[in-house]
């Protein structure tokens, strides 16, 4: 007996039926047996309901019972079922490992490039600052005829005075130092910040106070506000911070700890409160940098507008010692991601394009796996399988495929990160970067629905009436047309996706070894450099420090493989650019007080340019002569000489420096030398004009230098020798060495990053392209075994039976170059900044793109095409 | 009707139940008969009580129910044990066959000398 219950659902009779009859047939029988016993008819139904009890409260209750048993049936069936068909998934998928591995692979590839590219955007980009509504947070700058400046403290003072927009406004500058605490020379980040900074931020102290306003004034008693990190690494995490002294420029008295999230500007140490000397100070001396939070509700626009209309107010006033037409108001977040914003976009496009092209690819080889199944499926129709359970069963196994796969893809995700955590540039700041799980979601739901919608495929494709034409048709039943073109436009989709990342990273390859061959002036091979800064308050005067300075060099020129020494203020690459303006004997000053030369100016000792091989092209270097006392020198680059002198000789003339304006009139300097120019920015920023003074004449310069040392051995190697001699000599001071080759190779980090991501996803996306490509030209090919049987019957060479089936590989590289290629000249438009001397539509990339896709394309069709060669024609002919 | 009906214990219709299907398949009526038979009308149960007994049975597994045909020609809801349904029994009347044992020990036994 089969019990009803297993009985499926539409054969079952409904609860209410079921128990309405059974309780029907009781009484029925029972009145019938009285009857029989001679009961009157009347008397033995009521006798049978009697016996029987409440007949309503009966039914209701086995309804429940029964209700209740059916739930529970059907969700073990269920489950069972699933289980079953996970099972037979898992089984399938273990069955084809080539197929499964590199699905799932592919699925993660996309899910995990694009999850990690994202989760970088996300923090670097679009998180807000860790601030108190950071939104109104804005950086202040001024407006020149040419480009921009720091605000001077004037003109600040009077922006915040008269403005109504801005619920307070600071400035603060910055800089790296060495620093005495009461535990030894530490070097730090300092900044120097005015009254109302830390309001601003609205951050208060975790231990001790913030600055009082008259604190910041000039003539204080010097306090200082410390991170949270410097106060455990150097102050020991004391909590008598009025022990806490920090030597620097001068004594400042440690007053409070910021919390570990405050370390604006850039990762700042101690927060020193001062402001530049009072309201009367020169309104061109743009020193600091200008900060304010706007009023709630206040657009960017609208305070940019008001202090453009102040601005206009002061020129009239102050004219001619004014130089600002204008005001920037830039939202700090956007300040402080512009050289982030480009790259990160353009790899966040490129990890998409990843994405299509893997979920391109997981289509066209799902298609295929579905189309080589069509059979089986149509095989388990016609023998009574039902549709659903089918489609059920390959949902099973797609889904499994893309759990996998999401899995993978979140492992690779987590260890890309870590990887781009490692290559990126310091400026990203990468550090806090973590997984973002929307992100995480939204690729796997991508890939996974992917997955399943094609997977479902075969199901969907054998309706009712075709299981019998594929069983006639003998398992030989090929693609239709209209899956052939789906295919083949996927496989082309594939080819173009890759063409548009090739072309995109080939240009940023290209980019980076033409920077790479720039030659920036110097010989950087065999260079030491060590920099350091000296605790100003020991070294409160100048000829203390040209002294140190003098014995500094005198005892590292004893060092065995230092072949020459020098000094600068600042080494190429290194990020510090002071410049200004300075005036020409013989030329006029422009109307504007100063000029009309601008240009870099450095403090340098004998043998700098020696010890960094810049050739000195005319005239000399500085030697003994140039001391304190004698005729003032300086030494100009070439830049400098052929844009003042043209064909003149400049040895002998004289020129003044007006930097920062305050220094005016500080006297004329002969020129006794010219050298090679040297990019000093930047590779791929040419080279400006450069003035050099010397060291001996310019020691208030010389608290903040880098020793250059030129080797005759490997520069690493004398670090240890080098650092004894300087503990010895300069024992106050904190050295940080590197080589010049290290410090060219870290200016490129970032354009590195960006290179080395973007031609990792091109590599990837050509794989994919090749994994595409062979699997339609295999699956083609079988189709034409018969063909190609008949072929090598009546003579055709193996050779031609291979080109014939690559030929057809071939013609869809081709057609998907001629989109990706389209594609490449509209994208790689918006890389135009990140690019070098490279033109957009560079031929080289671009040739270099399509070569690898043809022979990617024609590695990958070459197996299945010699297989094919090699068919004996006899047994194929046969066989079919 | 006059004569006292002792009322069921808790349980015990389920073991009926079982019993009864122990002899064969059979419809709810006619274990209900078979009930009021063997017991001679002394078991006061109420014949709509059965049931509710049938479905949680089917429900715990312990029998199975498929509609059938009688030898009447009439459509009846016949029951039958399942596997587990017949170990039920067999457990259930050994647990029985105990009990009742050592009740008709306790009620039977004279003891030979005063408890205290």
């Amino acid at each position: 007996m089969r019990p009803d219950e297993e009985l499926p659902l539409s054969r079952r009779l409904p609860v209410d039926e079921d128990v309405g009859r059974e309780l029907a047939f009781h009484l029925a029988e029972r009145e019938r047996e009285l009857i029989a016993q001679g009961w009157e008819p009347e008397k033995a139904r009521a006798e049978a309901r009697q016996a029987f009890g409440s007949l309503d409260a009966v039914a209701s209750e086995c309804k429940g019972i029964t209700r209740r048993t059916r739930r529970a049936r059907l969700r073990a069936e269920t489950l069972d079922a699933f289980r079953q068909d996970l099972v037979l998934a898992w089984r399938l998928l273990r069955k084809t490992p080539g197929f499964t591995a590199a699905a799932a692979l592919t699925l993660a590839l996309g899910i995990g490039a694009n999850a990690a590219i994202f989760s970088v955007v996300n923090s670097v980009l679009l998180q807000p600052l860790p601030y108190d509504q950071p939104d109104q947070l804005v950086d202040i700058a001024e407006a020149h005829e040419k480009g921009w400046s720091n605000p001077p403290w004037s003109n600040l003072l009077d922006w915040r005075a008269q403005s109504r927009s801005f619920d307070g406004m600071a400035s603060y500058g910055r800089s790296v130092r060495t620093a005495l605490t009461n535990e030894g020379p530490a070097s730090l980040r300092s900044a120097v910040v005015s009254e109302d900074f830390f309001r601003l931020f609205r951050v208060s102290a975790i231990r001790g106070r913030l600055p009082a306003p008259d604190e910041h004034r000039p003539g204080a008693s010097g306090v200082a506000v410390v991170s949270e990190e410097f106060w455990r690494a150097h102050l020991g995490a004391t909590t008598d911070l009025a022990a806490e002294r920090i030597r620097m420029d001068r004594d400042y008295q440690v007053i409070g700890v910021l919390p570990r999230s405050f370390r604006f500007p850039n990762n700042t140490d101690v927060w020193v409160a001062l402001e530049p000397s009072g309201p009367t100070a020169s309104r061109t001396a743009h020193n600091w940098s200008g900060i304010a939070r706007l009023k709630p509700g206040v657009t960017v626009a609208a305070a940019d507008r008001e202090l453009d209309t102040l601005t206009a107010r002061l020129a009239r006033q102050y004219q001619p010692d004014f130089d600002a037409v204008g005001a920037i108001v830039t939202p700090l977040q956007d300040l402080l991601t512009i050289s982030a914003r480009r790259p990160l976009y353009l790899l966040l496009g490129a990890s998409g394009l990843l994405l299509l092209a893997a979920c391109t690819n997981l289509a066209s080889s799902m298609l295929a796996r579905g189309m080589a199944r069509r059979q089986e499926v149509a095989v388990r129709i016609a023998i009574g399988a039902g549709r659903l359970r089918i489609v059920r069963q390959l949902f099973t196994e797609a889904l499994l495929l893309a759990l996998i796969g999401c899995v993978a893809g979140l492992l690779l995700a987590e260890a890309l990160l870590r990887l781009f955590v490692h290559l990126a540039p310091p400026n990203l700041r990468l550090a806090e970067v973590h997984l973002d799980g929307w992100v995480l979601l939204f690729t796997a739901l991508v890939g996974g629905t992917t997955t399943v919608l094609i997977g479902l495929f075969p199901a969907l494709r054998t309706s009712g009436a075709e299981p019998a034409m594929a069983l006639r048709e003998g398992g030989r039943a090929g693609a239709s047309r209209a899956e052939r073109r789906i295919w083949n436009g996927l496989v082309i989709a594939e080819v173009a996706l890759a063409a548009t990342l090739l072309c995109g990273s080939g240009l940023m390859i290209r980019s980076l070894s033409r920077v790479l061959q720039v030659d920036p002036g110097f010989r950087p091979d065999n260079v030491l450099t060590v920099s350091m800064s000296l605790p100003t308050a020991v070294y409160d005067d100048d000829r203390k420090i040209d002294q140190l300075w003098t014995r500094v060099l005198e005892s590292i020129r004893q060092v065995p493989g230092v072949e020459v020494a020098g000094l600068t203020s600042a080494l190429p690459m290194s990020g510090n650019n002071s410049s200004g303006s300075f005036g020409i004997e013989g030329v006029p000053v422009p109307p504007a007080g100063y000029g009309p030369g601008n240009g870099g100016y450095r403090m340098v000792s004998e043998g700098y340019f020696a010890a960094m091989g810049i050739p000195v092209l005319q005239g000399r270097d500085f030697d003994q002569r140039d001391v304190d006392g004698a005729q003032p020198t300086v030494i100009v680059n070439r830049a400098l000489a052929s844009q003042w002198f043209k064909d003149q000789d400049p040895i002998g003339r004289r020129i003044t420096l007006q930097s920062g304006m305050d220094n005016q009139g500080e006297g004329w300097l002969t020129i006794v030398g010219v050298v090679g120019d040297v990019h000093h920015r930047n590779l791929t920023i040419p080279a400006a004009p450069e003035t050099f003074l010397p060291m001996h004449q310019r020691p208030s310069r010389g608290y903040s230098v880098a020793l250059t040392l030129r080797t005759r051995v490997e520069p690493r190697s004398l670090e240890t020798q080098v650092r004894q001699v300087l503990n010895q000599t300069a024992p106050d001071v904190v050295p940080a060495f590197a080589t010049m080759r290290e410090r060219l190779a870290a200016s490129q980090t970032d354009r590195q990053f960006t290179t080395t991501i973007l031609s990792a996803f091109a590599l990837i996306s050509l794989l994919l392209a090749g994994v595409g490509i062979y699997g339609v030209v295999s699956y083609t090919a079988v189709q034409r075994t018969r063909e190609m049987g008949i072929r090598l019957a009546l003579g055709a060479l193996p050779m031609q039976v291979r080109g014939l089936v690559q030929r057809g590989a071939l013609t869809q590289v081709a057609i998907g170059l001629l989109f990706g290629f389209a594609a490449a000249l509209v994208t790689t438009r918006i890389m135009d900044s990140l690019l070098y001397e490279v033109n957009g539509a560079d031929p080289v990339a671009f040739g270099a793109a399509a070569g690898l896709l043809v022979a990617v394309a024609w590695v990958a069709s070459w197996f299945p095409a010699w297989r094919m060669a090699r068919l004996d024609p006899m047994l194929t002919i046969r066989t079919e | 009707m006059a004569r006292p009906i002792m009322p069921l214990l808790k349980g015990t219709l389920d073991v009926i139940i079982l019993r009864t299907l122990g002899w064969g398949p059979a419809h709810g009526y006619a274990i209900s008969r078979w009930i009021r038979q063997t017991t001679g009308d002394e078991l006061q149960i109420e014949e709509g009580a059965l049931y509710p007994a049938l479905r949680r049975l089917e429900e715990r597994g312990w029998v199975d129910a498929a509609w059938k045909t009688t030898d009447t020609g009439r459509e009846a809801k016949v029951y039958q044990l399942t596997t587990l349904g017949r170990q039920q029994l067999q457990s259930e009347l050994k647990s029985w066959t105990r009990y009742v044992a050592a009740m008709a020990r306790v009620l039977e036994t004279r003891p030979a000398e005063a408890l205290s």
